[in-house]
């Protein structure tokens, strides 16, 4: 659990950080976006003391972390980042190792911890263990670095843009990824990203930043329903607001039980979102669609006035 | 469907041909009566005749026609004619040898045909091998039969070579000159590479330093060797005299004291140059996630910065070797010892034979620290792109 | 006037140069007091202007000669029609800086000579490897999305050479250049052991006379000549570029 009261940092004359509060609960995703140069990165930064906060007070689980020394407070903490940061002198089993190592893990723990966590993130053993990071693609250098980041099981893990660099297709896999892992795990999570679809897809609570302060915060739909203002309501898209908001909410949530009626040709899964539901729709210019479970057997059905959200089924 | 022929290899063809005109057309061997007289120069038809020539123009052709229709294995071919033929130029030294040289002063010079020849094989030898992408190492290895015949054969059949005369003549100055010329080498490089890392260190931590620091040094290495060997003397002779202990030290105007003081002073600025970059030019992502993962500061730079400048670190050590081996022969100058001795003496007598007594060993030095250093650095640089 | 105070250091290292050149006799009192054993305290063989014009003189012509061959050399090694060379040419010019400078200058008198003649070519050679290493390194390490675009606006060849790659290249070429000038000058200095008259006369004819004094005052022009020269190079407006 992590708690920032009234957290403010200058460089000189300029503030970077200007008087914000926040306070993200045990296995929470907490998502700070904002345009770059509104404080994120240094939010995140404070946290782990790489940039020492100027006023206000930072707590972890209810400790202030400058009771703890800085090297002991960040080795409590996976961190992962845009550029990977992976030493390209070491090994990918040896980067891993690392956190462990430095704990001074027995040797036979840190493999075993190392080969746990290649598993956990898809990468083989034989394969990757003995490679060099200049040998790994951006998505494989990029697990590395997660791996890396949870080696030493820490409870909070901060991540500073750390897929900013993929292409698309990559990216999306890796959030995906993300989701599951933290389904697993429930780790405490900071996140910082300018990427809103990345922010909406993936926080629990989503933070908006602006020019060193916190202009707005809650869960996503929250966010996309209620903007506080306009410029909360640009970040978050505008006009493809509703879109945003309907690749948040699954099919099941909006679908009504099966009818008397004949099952419509076309058929969507109820964990599908609103969004690809629409999409369908809107491909085969067809008004209603079948949902079925993950049997493929029909449970229910989706009207486009439905999904639009109209009060009743015409 | 025939595949399209390969075009010629220019290169190679250029540098067999004009190694055939060469061989054919300039003086290949000089004999001379003493180590002072100039010496008479032969062509390759004057030693051993017409047929005996049309014979030694074969591998030219060979190679020639190699380079025309240029392949994989035709490559490699050529490489192994072009070390043969490397190897055989003692054969034939030993060969003019028994034919032209006569009586117990005479000598046996390597005159500019030769010389010419020699060099053209060895940029063959380059191309070829840079062709093959085969490693510098190998290179290297290849030039070992050649050199391993020289070995074998130079006191028994190649006594007559002026060269070996002039070498065997001072074998034991040799030994020491080579012996001082590593000591003062090694000084330098030790020193400077005590001092320059400690430089480097300083500039990193109080920036203001920076500036001063590699303007002086920059400004030193401006100055010609010779005028700082000169501008060192007065001052170091003037110390000297003054006080009691430097002077029983050996430390004067002239010998090893300015000069090794001047030889630290120009291997600085490679050492501090290469080593400060080499700790500043280290990925700032991967610092930050040294120490956003909890790495002290001295871990990180024991486990990380430092291993990752150390080939450009290695590097600097490399240049300043390098320099240092030519520059201590220009010391000898002021009585510094070394084998530019034997450069400037032989200068002096005008006899060339031990100028290259001098030059020769030299050369061969900076060339094989070169190498070894070279080598060295590949091996610590485990996962860095190159 | 802001053109004009971008030379006044090399100008003020120059005039100290000149200076030092034409009034080298009026020091012999500091001069008598460090050799104070000998009877003649000024080098007096041949005046210091004339040993500075010829050191110059040699050093010029090696320059210019190396420029041109270098440059051009390294031009068309990098050319379609020339690129069979550039493996073997790169590879020489890093080869060739191995060599110290004393040691090809030591070779090249058995083949050519005693003379001016062995160290210009000795210059030359030696000259010639920073100034290739450099060209080729200028014009190798272009943008190839500039040289692209130059190609797809339909520049041709020369143009290209003349309007994008040379002038993107010639803040590293011009660097080699000032290497390849400050070892020369260098070097030069050392030439006269093999017989040229130039401003290492003076050093080398004090140290087998033993008298410190020439050998100071030798040193004290080489030092200043190369001081100014590499001044001069450090503030060309290309230089700063890179």
């Amino acid at each position: 659990m992590i708690d920032l009261i009234h957290v403010t940092k200058r460089f000189g004359a300029a503030t970077a950080v200007d008087d914000i509060s926040l306070s993200v609960a045990q296995g929470e995703l907490c998502v700070l976006v904002g345009t770059s140069g509104c404080g994120k990165s240094t939010t995140l930064r404070m946290i782990n003391r790489l940039i020492e906060h100027s006023e206000g007070e930072i707590h972890i689980d209810g400790q202030q972390i400058r009771r703890f020394r800085e090297q002991t407070l960040r080795r409590r903490m996976g961190y992962a980042i845009q550029s990977t940061g992976l030493f390209p002198h070491w090994t990918v089993a040896r980067n891993i190792g690392l956190v462990p190592r430095l704990l001074k893990w027995p040797a036979a723990r840190v493999q075993a911890r190392v080969e746990e966590l290649m598993a956990l993130l898809g990468l083989s053993m034989e394969a990757f263990a003995g490679k060099y990071p200049h040998q790994l693609s951006g998505g494989q250098a990029q697990r590395v670095g997660v791996a890396r980041a949870l080696a030493a099981d820490p409870d909070i893990l901060l991540m500073d843009e750390p897929f900013g660099a993929l292409d698309p297709i990559t990216r999306e896999s890796l959030q995906d990824e993300l989701r599951t892992l933290q389904a697993r795990l429930h780790k405490t999570i900071v996140f910082v990203t300018h990427d809103m679809d990345e922010a909406l897809r993936l926080a629990d609570r989503l933070v908006v930043m602006h020019q060193g302060r916190i202009v707005q915060q809650g869960r996503p739909l929250e966010l996309l329903r209620e903007p506080a203002d306009g410029f909360v309501e640009s970040l978050l898209g505008g006009e493809d607001r509703g879109l945003k908001e309907a690749a948040l909410l699954p099919v099941s949530q909006r679908m009504l039980p099966l009818g008397p009626r004949l099952l419509a040709r076309e058929r969507i899964g109820q964990q599908a979102s609103l969004r690809e539901a629409l999409s369908l729709m809107l491909w085969r210019h067809a008004e209603r669609l079948t949902v079925v479970d993950d049997d493929d057997l029909p449970v229910g059905e989706l009207s486009l006035r439905r999904l639009v959200g109209a009060r009743s089924d015409g | 469907m025939r595949t399209p022929r390969p075009a010629p290899n220019v290169v190679l063809l250029i540098l067999a041909l004009v190694g055939l005109t060469a061989w054919l057309g300039l003086e290949s061997v000089s004999v001379a009566a003493n180590r002072i007289v100039p010496g008479t120069g032969y062509r390759v038809v004057e030693v051993i005749g017409g047929g005996a020539l049309l014979v030694t123009t074969l591998p030219w052709l060979a190679l020639a026609g190699l380079a025309w229709r240029p392949s994989r294995t035709r490559f490699i071919v050529a490489l192994v004619i072009v070390v043969l033929m490397l190897s055989a130029l003692p054969a034939w030294l030993a060969l003019s040898a028994a034919m032209l040289v006569e009586g117990g002063q005479a000598r046996l010079g390597i005159a500019a045909g030769l010389w010419v020849v020699f060099f053209l094989l060895l940029l063959a030898m380059i191309e070829l091998r840079t062709r093959l992408a085969l490693s510098r190492l190998v290179g290297w290895a290849l030039l070992l039969p050649p050199v391993a015949i020289v070995g074998l054969g130079v006191a028994r059949w190649l006594s007559a070579l002026a060269l070996w005369q002039e070498y065997r003549s001072r074998s034991d100055q040799f030994l020491g000159a080579l012996g001082e010329h590593l000591l003062l080498v090694g000084a330098a490089v030790g020193a400077s590479l005590v001092l320059g890392v400690g430089l480097a260190l300083a500039m990193r931590r109080w920036p203001g330093l920076q500036r001063v620091g590699f303007g002086v040094l920059n400004f030193l290495q401006t100055i010609p060797s010779i005028a700082l060997f000169g501008l060192l003397l007065a001052p170091l002779a003037w110390l000297s005299a003054q006080v009691g202990w430097l002077a029983a030290l050996g430390v004067s105007g002239i010998g090893w004291a300015p000069a090794l003081l001047a030889l630290v002073g120009y291997s600085l600025l490679p050492m501090v140059r290469n080593t400060f970059v080499a700790l500043e030019a280290v990925d700032p992502g991967v610092i930050d996630a040294a120490r956003g993962m909890g790495m002290s500061r001295s871990q990180v730079f024991r486990q990380v910065r430092l291993p990752l400048a150390l080939p450009v670190i290695l590097e600097g050590i490399r240049i300043t070797t390098v320099q240092a081996i030519g520059l201590t022969a220009v010391a000898a100058l002021i009585g510094a010892g070394g084998l530019g001795t034997f450069i400037f003496q032989g200068l002096g007598q005008a006899a060339m034979d031990l100028v290259l007594l001098g030059a020769l060993p030299i050369l061969v030095l900076a060339l094989l620290v070169d190498a070894l250093l070279g080598a060295l650095t590949d091996i610590l640089r485990p996962g860095v792109a190159e | 006037m802001v053109e004009w105070r971008r030379w006044r250091v090399p100008l003020g290292w120059l005039a100290l140069l000149l200076a030092a050149t034409l009034g080298m006799g009026q020091l012999e009192g500091v001069f008598r007091w460090i050799e104070s054993d000998s009877r003649q305290v000024i080098y007096a063989r041949a005046d210091f202007l004339t040993l500075l014009g010829r050191h110059l003189l040699v050093v010029s012509v090696a320059a210019v000669l190396a420029i041109l061959v270098g440059v051009g050399g390294a031009i068309a090694a990098t050319r379609r029609w020339g690129r069979d060379f550039l493996p073997l040419v790169s590879q020489l010019a890093s080869i060739g800086q191995t060599f110290p400078p004393v040691a090809v200058l030591a070779l090249a008198v058995p083949v050519l000579g005693f003379g001016t003649l062995p160290i210009i070519v000795a210059l030359l050679l030696y000259g010639l490897l920073p100034i290739v290493r450099n060209t080729l390194a200028g014009l190798e390490g272009i943008d190839p999305g500039v040289m692209e675009a130059a190609r797809g606006m339909g520049m041709s060849p020369s143009q290209i050479l003349r309007q994008v790659e040379l002038p993107l290249a010639a803040p590293v070429i011009l660097a080699g250049v000032r290497t390849s000038v400050t070892i020369n000058i260098a070097t030069a200095a050392i030439g006269a052991t093999v017989g040229a008259s130039n401003l290492g006369d003076p050093i080398i004819s004090g140290i087998v006379n033993g008298n410190t004094a020439y050998v100071v005052q030798g040193a004290l022009l080489i030092g200043l000549l190369a001081i100014s020269v590499d001044s001069f190079f450090a503030r060309l407006p290309l230089a700063s570029a890179h």
